[in-house]
């Protein structure tokens, strides 16, 4: 059962919601937990034993932390003179809990999704290194969401043991907050602080909340079933068949791919933010208008913003605001200035984070060298602004100016891409491969000749994704712009209103990719 | 305030900290230049800034900085 099925959206979701509303209101995150695990159970069957583990022991931490806590402040109320002294203590041993959790749920996560990629990789190293033993790598069945909801219980963790939140005491509302069904599959990342009490105060439906979860639903469904459907595909022969097709249609293959991705995954978000809303629970966005970037960084922050503040807060501020490299900062400040003084330890969290960033997302080199691409840009970025900006001063570029934002946020789309090409790349070999092609085989033939649309999208399809296209971009604009095209559609009449969610729902039956000859992409997120 | 100031007038000088209020969503400061901040206001004021305090409502101006360096010497 997936998010943008018939299945889902028309009957479990209706179903759900009409028991919802039908309970009163103290037993609704009842609903809304046992519907989290049927969903879980229909995706990943007996593998919901993990859930259950995972859900069960980060409560466990929360409470050992909580009584640690607690443990401290009686201390520290009975010696007030060794405040400073028992505080040092107890943070150590809230620490080593700390650790523990993290080796436990850290471990479980690389033992399912690591084993085979580790196995294979040591195995060819004893090959090269002419050695007669091989492991036996075992086949290992992953439940479906374990890198989002790992992600949410440790965050609960971390945030109890800094006294950002208190530890929850109930165990049903902290296993709603690691399952609620939206988003166990492609996320957002939720903080225990913004999500657990709304899911389990079992709002009242009202009209707006189901106008809007209802329209947000409508929006992602046409990214996700005209666009990255429709894509398929010609996406699937690019990255298969790039031997017998030049660098002209490899390149239109990566746009097309880094476009597919953004419709999948951020088509998919809207559902799973509408599907919540119509219960009344706002989750966190994910998307900000991503092609508007100014640089690497500012993507970034615009693209699956959730898994960004997350490595942000547990593991980029961590490291470098640790001791020595605190010490390192305000020493190379002296020496390096302002600007190049906290690069060093910024690039050594960075390293951290991108390398997290890549192997979070999958089991594969690919991944790893996606996340390095990326550190490698921010850093650079990072050391070229003072110089970019002085030769903006003496050439009098306004940085601000339009032409400027523009070819930065080209600039951007262009990197983008390429690291996309390498995120969906086979293997790292042909990514190279592929990416060699573009610069030494590039040719406008295949658009010429027209043999472009004999490669999974014909004319119409084509015609149909940019006109899909430029709808988004209209949207993105106006989005950028600072206006809420939500309340821009609510305020106006119920004629105009009505006429847009009709063409909507037509646009999505007529030119959805869907029924006899089209394989919709699986949820490419789910997959990490 | 004053020793507060004159850090992050160190860090970027062309900013009016007594007036300004968005030093973060206004891109006054980054995140270079938060690493910067905690590490000077951590040797100067003998406090540690807790990575959960390194939010915008924390960071945004010169005051609501002071405000978190009383509270952790407070909590201290």
């Amino acid at each position: 059962m997936q998010y943008c099925s018939l299945v889902y959206l028309a009957a479990f979701l209706p179903i759900t919601l009409l028991i919802y509303a039908l309970t009163n209101k103290k037993k609704r995150w009842l609903v809304l937990l046992i519907a989290s695990y049927i969903f879980f159970l229909s995706l990943s069957g007996k593998l919901i034993v993990y859930l259950l583990f995972s859900t069960l022991s980060i409560h466990h931490f929360g409470l050992w932390l909580d009584r640690l806590n607690k443990d401290r402040d009686k201390e520290v109320e009975l010696n007030k003179e060794n405040k400073k002294e028992i505080k040092e203590l107890y943070k150590k041993k809230m620490g080593r809990v700390v650790f523990l959790a993290v080796l436990i749920h850290i471990g479980l996560l690389v033992c399912l999704k690591y084993t085979g990629f580790f196995g294979e990789n040591i195995n060819n190293l004893l090959e090269i290194l002419n050695f007669d033993f091989r492991f036996k790598i075992p086949k290992i069945l992953i439940p479906i969401g374990i890198s989002f909801y790992t992600l949410q219980g440790l965050s609960y963790i971390f945030d109890v043991y800094k006294g950002k939140i208190d530890a929850d005491f109930n165990l049903g509302r902290l296993a709603l907050f690691m399952s609620f069904f939206p988003c166990i599959m492609e996320g957002p990342i939720c903080r225990y602080s913004d999500t657990a009490t709304k899911l389990y105060e079992g709002e009242d439906l009202t009209y707006k909340n189901l106008a809007f979860g209802a329209q947000r639903i409508l929006w992602g469904l046409f990214k996700k079933m005209i666009i990255a459907d429709r894509l398929n595909p010609f996406i699937e022969k690019i990255f298969c068949e790039y031997n017998s097709l030049d660098g002209g249609v490899i390149l239109l293959g990566a746009i097309f791919y880094t476009i597919q991705l953004y419709a999948d995954f951020s088509g998919t978000i809207d559902v799973v933010i509408g599907s919540s809303e119509l219960f009344g629970i706002s989750l966190p966005e994910n998307f900000r208008q991503p092609f508007f970037s100014k640089n690497i960084s500012d993507f970034w922050t615009r693209w699956h913003i959730t898994l960004g503040t997350w490595f942000r807060d547990y593991i980029f501020y961590p490291v470098s605001l640790s001791k020595p490299m605190k010490k390192m900062t305000l020493n190379l400040r002296k020496i390096l200035g302002n600007h190049f003084g906290p690069l060093v330890a910024g690039s050594v969290a960075l390293l951290c984070v991108w390398l997290s960033n890549g192997l979070w997302h999958g089991a594969a080199w690919t991944f790893v060298f996606f996340g390095i691409y990326h550190f490698v840009l921010i850093v650079l970025g990072n050391i070229f602004t003072p110089l970019i900006i002085n030769i903006c001063k003496r050439w009098h570029i306004t940085r601000t100016s339009k032409p400027y934002v523009f070819m930065q946020i080209i600039k951007t789309s262009i990197l983008v891409v390429f690291g996309e090409l390498f995120f969906r790349a086979t293997t790292l070999s042909s990514g190279f491969a592929m990416f060699k092609k573009i610069f030494t085989d590039f040719s406008f033939d295949s658009l010429k000749m027209g043999t472009i649309f004999k490669l999974g999208c014909d004319r119409a399809d084509f015609t149909i994704i940019l006109l899909a296209l430029v709808i988004i971009f209209m949207v993105g604009l106006l989005k950028e712009k600072g206006f809420n095209v939500r309340e821009l559609v609510t305020k106006q009449n119920i004629f105009v209103r009505w006429t847009l969610y009709y063409l909507l729902i037509i646009a999505i039956v007529i030119f959805g990719a869907y029924g006899f000859g089209y394989a919709p992409v699986d949820p490419i997120y789910a997959n990490f | 305030m004053e020793k507060l100031i004159e850090i992050l007038e160190d860090l970027n000088p062309e900013v009016d900290y007594n007036t300004c209020t968005n030093l973060i969503d206004g891109h006054y400061l980054d995140s270079l230049a938060i690493l910067s901040l905690v590490a000077e206001i951590e040797e100067e004021f003998d406090v540690v800034i807790p990575t959960v305090e390194i939010i915008p409502s924390n960071f945004n101006s010169a005051q609501s900085l002071w405000t978190l360096i009383e509270k952790l010497k407070e909590e201290d």
